[in-house]
């Protein structure tokens, strides 16, 4: 044993030094953040709340009932039914996802080719019910309008929509040429619209069922 | 109290005895008081401390940075379920949290606070009179592990007997060298001693006993690095894993009184209790108007950080190591210290 | 008369200190343990099974569950095997990316590691400044794949999407500070004599029983075993990279603490070194299998388990009709995949060799004749998470 060593062991040194250290730590800033009262930022892409992309030009989910989503969900919590109304056209009569199941993984998002389904930043949802979090198409819908309330930009861009550095051959033409979707429709209707055709055009969005349903096909066979 | 003024005091007539008696139970009611409030903000001020040290903010929510936590917990605590185990011994399941507060608290009465403010003035037998309280508080921990008739708890129990008398024979001795050199067990004696060297504390010359005295008063107090009758990681809880609500609280103040006590006496025995050195007090004369009080819970609350300050630090012992430690290290130090000690004494 | 009885006492599933819930009973004389029987399974949510109904890419999520505390790893490991089963070679980018990923994973794992095993010990400040820099790897996962721990960001034949300038950055910032945190840690327990008298001595297995009870990982190149499958069988970018695997001498508890301590450094190097040299490029191979893999029919009659074999041109083979054993190094040993496939899309068979299980079934060995502190520091010193052990 050296005399450093017999020094050490005598004057305790190395837990002086330690001591030393969680009294720096001490006089050093917390990093602890008050979670309700203040917020660390999230970043872009982050797997949340799921949510259906609100249309701007029909005021209505994308989906063309491709049952991609429904087949390739890992924990199987996606559901869809395909109905048709009296023209024998197809439509969308039920889409839920019961979020509780859900895991997260953002499969449907990049797997859906018209780009119709979004998991959102926001993560903070929770309620005393099962059904408040068992989203159905229209909590879908009004979750993304609550989503992208609290955004501050003209558009928004999933990343998983299109991944960057994958090859975009392979893609299907919808989702090769999807752009950023623009979130402030009351922003851009005004400038390119007549005013007086303002009120009109809420009025119009509750009869939907049958009216919005006929683009959709069209839009199933660029995809097939 | 000794037996001379015991005797003086049914001398004296009726009046006077209960004037006396009433300034007494006054003068508990307000220790006790104290006591309990500093256990209270004793534990908001652990969290504190320790969530600074680990970076972290501690309690924050009720009160202004939690400074109402302590009567928050306090009222959880009171109106929680009181769990018995069904298969345990009920009246000394009942009897060991009590046993273990009334103990430590009864500690209390020999501690001089500040100026002769000291419930029990004249008991010459101070320093004993501690040992043994704070011996005694190790049968409620003991009973509190034997009668939950859990395992964990009787483990924790087991530890806890054979730490505190194993240390307590290594804290007893720490202290001797502080009987010979101010030749008295008399807290107040031993601080008017310590007054009358230039240093005025006993650390100076006493400062391996000191040490000793500390590492002795963590084990004592069942504090980190010696937290082995309640390691949470090996025992969950020990000896209180069974108990809830207000019992569990018992033994909560129980612990952090010991704790208040242990530094009390490093205080009285060693800093020179609500004194400072005659040397300070030469210098800086104008201190003379500071209350002693006021010196004498400073020291008290340096103390007490180190024990929160250590806790934050290292690891725990094993249970073996803990017993080499005390019996091998520290008891043969402390005898060493004694001899040094009444050698010095005896030359000079 | 009096009898003599050991007394049995069970630790866990509910306990602090057995990381999740694995049961162990003790038999106790004393302090002493005599007998020591781990018991798992309380976490079993039959992965296997569970993969064997889901088609390749599906099952991949499934394996973030496995090792929840390093669940990049898992992915990759997955990734690796299906890739091998499937014959896709993933681009150098997203073997690079893959790379950092793994090695950020182990960092975080082993912090976790220390977080817990210093915690077990009585060490409580090392366990919330570990805490605090895992927080640092977990952002950094969230600024690639938008989840913190349960990514899913690896997938078969490459990875999901390309990292970018900021997540570079990032990470160049962490692999700078990162070491001062690990002196941080080093400060607190390293020459602590607590720490010391705790961990060395504790635990000892030997390099010959280490191995012919399985162990992998730093738990076995603790006992002075050189066996690491990033150097044995390269895959992603490891055979491109430097770096040493750090081994233990004295085969306890404090040699595998070193071992881990080590592999942060070594894992900053790498980290530095694919960083340094990341190729352009995609990050997924062209040939790699869809999300909506079709499933296709099974190559062997139903009702026989692998009994009678159709020939080739009557069932169009979507994954070879073959069987395959897949390792990779993950920070907890060696995580083996295990597949037998009919020609399906799905494994007709998966089994997963996790190292936790191995890692489980020691605790006896190393337990049994030490004190009851020292099992904690065993189940410690073996880095097991139950939810792999259990599946």
């Amino acid at each position: 044993m050296t005399v450093k060593q017999l020094i050490d062991k005598v004057f305790l040194t190395e837990i002086l030094k330690g001591m030393a250290l969680t009294f720096k730590m001490m006089l050093s800033k917390p990093v602890t953040i008050q979670y309700p009262d203040e917020k660390r930022k999230i970043y872009p892409g982050f797997r949340g709340k799921h949510a259906f992309v609100r249309d701007a030009k029909t005021g209505r989910q994308k989906c063309i009932m491709c049952m991609k989503c429904v087949n390739i969900c890992p924990s199987q919590c996606i559901s869809l039914k395909k109905g048709r109304d009296e023209n024998n056209k197809p439509f969308l009569e039920r889409y839920d996802i019961e979020a509780l199941r859900c895991i997260y993984c953002g499969y449907c998002v990049e797997v859906c080719p018209v780009c119709a389904l979004v998991l959102t930043e926001d993560f903070g949802y929770c309620s005393y019910t099962k059904d408040a979090i068992f989203f159905d198409k229209d909590k879908m819908l009004k979750n993304w309008d609550e989503f992208v309330a609290k955004l501050s930009g003209d558009v928004y861009w999933n990343k998983f929509w299109r991944p960057d550095g994958v090859d975009i051959a392979k893609m299907p033409k919808s989702k090769r040429e999807q752009a950023p979707v623009p979130i402030r429709p009351t922003a851009a209707v005004p400038s390119d619209t007549v005013p007086e055709k303002e009120p009109v055009n809420p009025a119009e969005k509750p009869p939907e069922p049958a009216a919005n349903v006929e683009e959709k096909p069209e839009e199933k066979k660029e995809v097939v | 109290m000794d037996i001379s003024s015991f005797y003086g005091f049914l001398g004296t007539d009726t009046t006077d005895f209960i004037l006396r008696m009433i300034i007494m139970v006054a003068k508990i009611a307000v220790v006790i008081v104290i006591a309990l409030l500093h256990v209270a903000y004793s534990t908001w001020f652990e969290r504190k401390i320790i969530g600074h040290m680990q970076i972290r903010l501690g309690p924050m929510r009720v009160g202004y940075h939690g400074l109402l936590q302590p009567f928050a917990d306090f009222v959880k605590l009171f109106f929680k379920e009181d769990i018995i185990p069904s298969s345990g011994d009920r009246p000394v399941f009942q009897l060991a949290p009590m046993i273990a507060l009334f103990a430590t608290i009864s500690s209390l009465a020999v501690i001089p606070f500040f100026n002769d403010f000291v419930i029990a003035k004249n008991m010459n037998v101070g320093l004993l009179y501690l040992f043994a309280m704070s011996s005694l508080s190790a049968y409620g921990i003991i009973l509190a592990g034997w009668s939950s008739n859990s395992k964990y708890a009787f483990l924790g129990g087991l530890r806890s007997s054979a730490q505190v008398i194993s240390y307590e024979i290594a804290l007893a001795l720490s202290l001797v060298g502080i009987m010979v050199l101010s030749g008295s067990l008399n807290l107040v004696e031993i601080i008017e001693a310590q007054q009358k060297h230039w240093y005025g504390m006993y650390v100076v010359v006493q400062f391996p006993a000191y040490i000793l005295f500390l590492i002795c008063a963590f084990a004592e107090t069942n504090r980190t690095p010696f937290d082995l009758p309640e390691a949470e990681s090996e025992l969950v809880a020990g000896y209180f894993v069974e108990y809830s609500g207000m019992r569990f609280s018992l033994f909560f103040m129980a612990e952090y009184i010991a704790m208040i006590i242990m530094s009390c006496i490093a205080v009285t025995c060693f800093w020179g209790g609500w004194t400072l050195p005659p040397v300070v007090m030469k210098a800086l004369p104008f201190l003379a108007v500071v209350p002693g009080l006021v010196w004498f819970l400073l020291k008290v609350y340096c103390h007490l950080f180190l024990f929160y300050w250590v806790r934050a630090t290292v690891p725990r012992f094993r249970y073996d190591h803990l017993m080499s430690l005390g019996w091998k290290v520290l008891i043969p130090l402390a005898l060493a210290n004694i001899v040094i000690t009444s050698i010095v004494k005896f030359l000079f | 008369m009096l009898k003599k009885k050991e007394l049995s006492i069970n630790m866990g599933p509910q306990h602090p200190a057995t990381h999740g819930v694995l049961r162990l009973v003790l038999e106790l004389d004393g302090e002493t343990v005599v007998k020591c029987t781990p018991h798992v399974g309380y976490l079993h949510r039959g992965t296997e099974k569970l993969g064997e109904n889901r088609t390749y890419p599906m099952a991949l999520p499934l394996t973030d569950r496995l090792d929840y505390v390093s669940s990049m790893s898992n992915n990759i490991g997955y990734c690796v095997a299906v890739e091998r089963l499937l014959g896709i070679e993933a681009p150098a980018r997203a073997k690079y990316i893959r790379t950092i990923m793994a090695e950020l994973t182990r960092i975080a794992n082993h912090i976790v590691w220390i977080a817990t095993h210093a915690l077990d010990i009585g060490a409580m400040t090392v366990f919330l400044y570990s805490m605090r820099d895992r927080e640092w790897i977990l952002d950094l996962y969230e600024m690639v794949c938008g989840a913190r721990l349960t990514v899913t960001y690896p997938r078969i034949g490459g990875v999901r999407c390309d990292i970018d300038q900021e997540f570079m950055d990032s990470c160049y910032k962490f692999i700078e500070d990162f070491p001062k945190r690990i002196e941080e840690y080093e400060t607190l327990i390293d020459q602590n004599r607590i720490w010391l008298q705790r961990t060395v001595g504790v635990g000892i297995i030997s390099a010959a029983d280490a191995i012919n009870w399985g162990l992998t990982g730093p738990t076995l190149r603790g006992s002075g075993v050189a066996y690491d499958v990033r150097k044995a069988a390269p895959y992603d970018a490891y055979d491109q990279i430097d770096f040493e695997v750090p081994v233990g001498k004295n085969c306890d508890v404090y040699d595998r603490y070193r071992c881990r301590m080590d592999e942060f450094r070594q894992s900053i190097s790498i980290i530095k070194q694919c960083l340094d040299k990341m190729p352009d490029g995609l990050v997924l191979a062209s040939e790699a299998p869809p999300y909506d893999m079709p499933i296709g029919k099974p190559r062997v009659m139903p009702g026989h388990p692998m009994g009678e074999i159709l020939p080739g041109e009557l069932v169009e083979e979507k994954v070879p009709f073959d069987e395959l054993y897949s390792a990779t190094e993950v920070p907890k040993g060696e995580l083996g995949f295990y597949f037998v496939n009919d020609g399906t899309a799905r494994p007709y068979r998966m089994r997963i060799r996790a190292p936790s299980f191995v890692h489980a079934s020691v605790l006896p060995k190393l337990c049994e004749g030490s004190l009851v502190a020292d099992v904690i520091a065993n189940i410690g010193t073996i880095d097991i998470v139950l939810g792999e052990c259990d599946r």
